[in-house]
């Protein structure tokens, strides 16, 4: 998933284009939200137990529906404007990434059927989570959900990831909430991690700066998508023996994968065959999104109070009461996100002066 | 190297005292013009900016411009280490990532050296431009203090807004709703219990009381506040310090967004 191993490579080779926030501080904010990987996260961790999980009376699982109402009225409690991004079609070149997903969770069945039969608890719980997989029916529930509740939702052509960071580019979105590195590889200029954790597990949020990581890094952007292409992504393999910080080492001393193609000692490192780096790396810089206002609808709606009780409450078996006192707060969620920020009227300048404690470098 | 010794040293704890609650960390900046501080509340949607001109200072020196990183929970703290009558003397050197605080007693009888470490705060420095106001209100600070108190009990947001008749304050809560009106008034004893209200234009903005709340801790620093409104700028409030300087504290409003129509 992602870019392999890049989140230390940064903690390493470009700490100041990363810093932790708190969740309150993005209130007003307008931030677009990788759903998928969310979906993701709330089935393998809502309300399960073992193999259980949480149902509905026609034993359908309604963890994701649980996850994604509570996690996103916290978010409108916060004074947040989440807009959540799906995925579309995935990427020709991801077949062969998805497969290996695919057969790994086949794995997974197998394994989980066998701690079964010993009835190893942790092994049960383990290996059925591995066995999540996220279905057309649980985005569309989403989907439905997020609508009634006023959220806008976007249903992205092809990644959703590439769609999110071409939302933060043109200035629509403050910022990407995924736990996918490769939104910084799409250029998603500001991207946040562990936006959508549960607050019971107090984690701050992770904010990166791509400008930063650049400067960081002293790599221009093309170079920054060979670093990743390099460190291992889900579009390509990469190749075996080079990891983040080799790559990191080759980038900068050759430039781009070409050059350290041509210079690399190819008895040590062997390239596979018909590598398509060159593929992978136009899906970076040029991925398939909308560009388009009229496809892009964001606008914060008022709560379907009728229709989030009838899908809740009634189909999926939800406590009436808490969903009742849910739409409440989404209801005064709304005067929150009404409060200004000082950025709006007043900008940065450079500080007129320089630190009296002399900055120690480790390099 | 730095050395700014103030005689009035019970100043700058009320300084602090009307600081530290908004703000955790922020850089001071030092230069010939005085001892400054701009910073944010954690959340961006409050500035404090404080100014104490280097010539209110007994002696001030200040050999290049220089920015510290302090913890102002730590200095409060420091700070009220110092006696009310106490000179207060801030120190440090080229370089060294510690500054030192001497609080002398007024007889001279007893000194107290507080060393503090300071930190490498990465803050941003806005620009705020000059501006006119489309209203401005002068009326005694404790007044202030008790409007702002007072409507939070009440509800948790206040519009102010300023017409001909005098400056209002509302709020609206779940128990009810609340209106103080304060009229100009020049007709007093002392000039510093006067309400001036100079307007331009009508205004009416609405803002966060809990904010609000806060800047009124400065009350003890100033017999007065000035209020300054513009209906495309953030409010200021400031408390000017005698023959020093000021604290001024920026407010961003509240927005209504047409785009959240109902359907």
């Amino acid at each position: 998933m992602g870019i392999k191993g890049l989140t230390k490579l940064l903690a390493d080779n470009a700490p100041k284009a990363m810093k932790e926030q708190k969740f309150e501080s993005y209130f007003g904010r307008k931030i677009a939200i990788d759903a998928s990987m969310s979906i993701y996260q709330f089935l393998i961790v809502v309300g399960r137990s073992g193999t259980e999980m949480l149902t509905n009376e026609a034993g359908e699982v309604t963890s994701h529906l649980q996850g994604m109402f509570s996690r996103t009225i916290r978010l409108l409690e916060a004074g947040i404007k989440p807009v959540y991004v799906f995925d579309g079609k995935p990427p020709q070149l991801k077949s062969q990434e998805l497969a290996k997903r695919y057969s790994k969770r086949a794995d997974a069945t197998e394994d989980l059927a066998q701690a079964m039969e010993t009835g190893n608890k942790e092994d049960i719980e383990k290996f059925s989570k591995r066995t999540v997989k996220v279905t057309k029916q649980h985005n569309e529930d989403c989907k439905r959900l997020l609508k009634l509740m006023g959220v806008p939702v976007i249903e992205a052509p092809s990644e959703a990831e590439a769609q999110c960071a071409a939302l933060c580019k043109s200035g629509k979105v403050y910022a990407v909430a995924s736990e996918d590195m490769d939104s910084l590889t799409f250029g998603a200029p500001r991207f946040l991690r562990h936006l959508m954790d549960p607050s019971s597990r107090k984690v701050p949020v992770m904010e990166f700066e791509v400008a930063k990581i650049l400067e960081e890094l002293n790599l221009s952007t093309d170079q920054f998508i060979d670093l990743c292409i390099l460190s291992g992504c889900d579009y390509c393999d990469s190749i075996r023996g080079i990891g983040g910080q080799t790559a990191l080492k080759l980038i900068r001393q050759h430039g781009s994968i070409e050059n350290i193609l041509e210079n690399i000692n190819k008895e040590r490192y062997q390239i596979p065959d018909n590598w398509p780096y060159e593929e992978a790396r136009q899906l970076f810089k040029v991925p398939e999104v909308y560009a388009d206002d009229n496809q892009l609808e964001i606008k914060w709606t008022a709560p379907d109070d009728e229709g989030l009780i009838a899908f809740l409450v009634n189909e999926n078996g939800f406590n009436s009461d808490r969903v009742t006192k849910a739409i409440e707060k989404i209801k005064a969620a709304k005067n929150k996100s009404s409060q200004g920020r000082l950025e709006s009227f007043f900008k940065p300048v450079a500080s007129p002066t320089v630190p009296i404690k002399r900055k120690v470098c480790f390099h | 190297m730095l050395e700014l010794r103030l005689v009035q040293g019970s100043l700058l704890k009320k300084v602090m005292e009307a600081l530290k609650d908004l703000v955790n960390d922020a850089n001071f900046d030092c230069s010939a013009t005085g001892f400054s501080l701009q910073a944010m509340d954690s959340s961006h949607v409050a500035l404090v900016a404080l100014l104490l001109r280097s010539e209110g200072f007994e002696h001030y020196r200040c050999d290049r411009n220089l920015s510290m990183g302090m913890n102002l929970g730590n200095m409060s703290k420091m700070l009220k280490c110092a006696g009310n009558d106490d000179i207060i003397t801030i120190k440090a050197d080229d370089g060294s990532d510690t500054v030192t605080f001497m609080f002398e007693s007024p007889t001279q009888d007893k000194i107290a050296d507080f060393e503090m470490k300071l930190m490498d705060i990465d803050s941003e420095h806005l620009g705020i431009p000059e501006a006119e106001y489309h209203a401005i209100v002068r009326m005694p600070s404790a007044e202030f203090a008790r409007i702002c108190k007072d409507l939070s009990s009440i509800g948790d947001t206040v519009v102010i807004s300023v017409t001909k008749e005098g400056v209002k304050f509302s709020t609206r809560g779940d128990i009810g709703t609340a209106n103080i009106v304060c009229r100009q008034n020049t007709t007093v004893d002392k000039p510093e219990e006067a309400t001036i209200i100079e307007m331009n234009e009508p205004v009416s903005l609405t803002f966060a009381l809990r904010y609000m709340n806060s800047f009124t801790k400065a009350t003890p620093l100033s017999n007065t506040v000035t209020i300054s409104l513009s209906s495309e700028l953030p409010v200021v409030v400031e408390y000017k310090i005698a023959e020093m300087g000021y604290v001024r504290f920026y407010l961003a409003p509240k927005i209504e967004e047409d785009e959240d129509e109902t359907k």
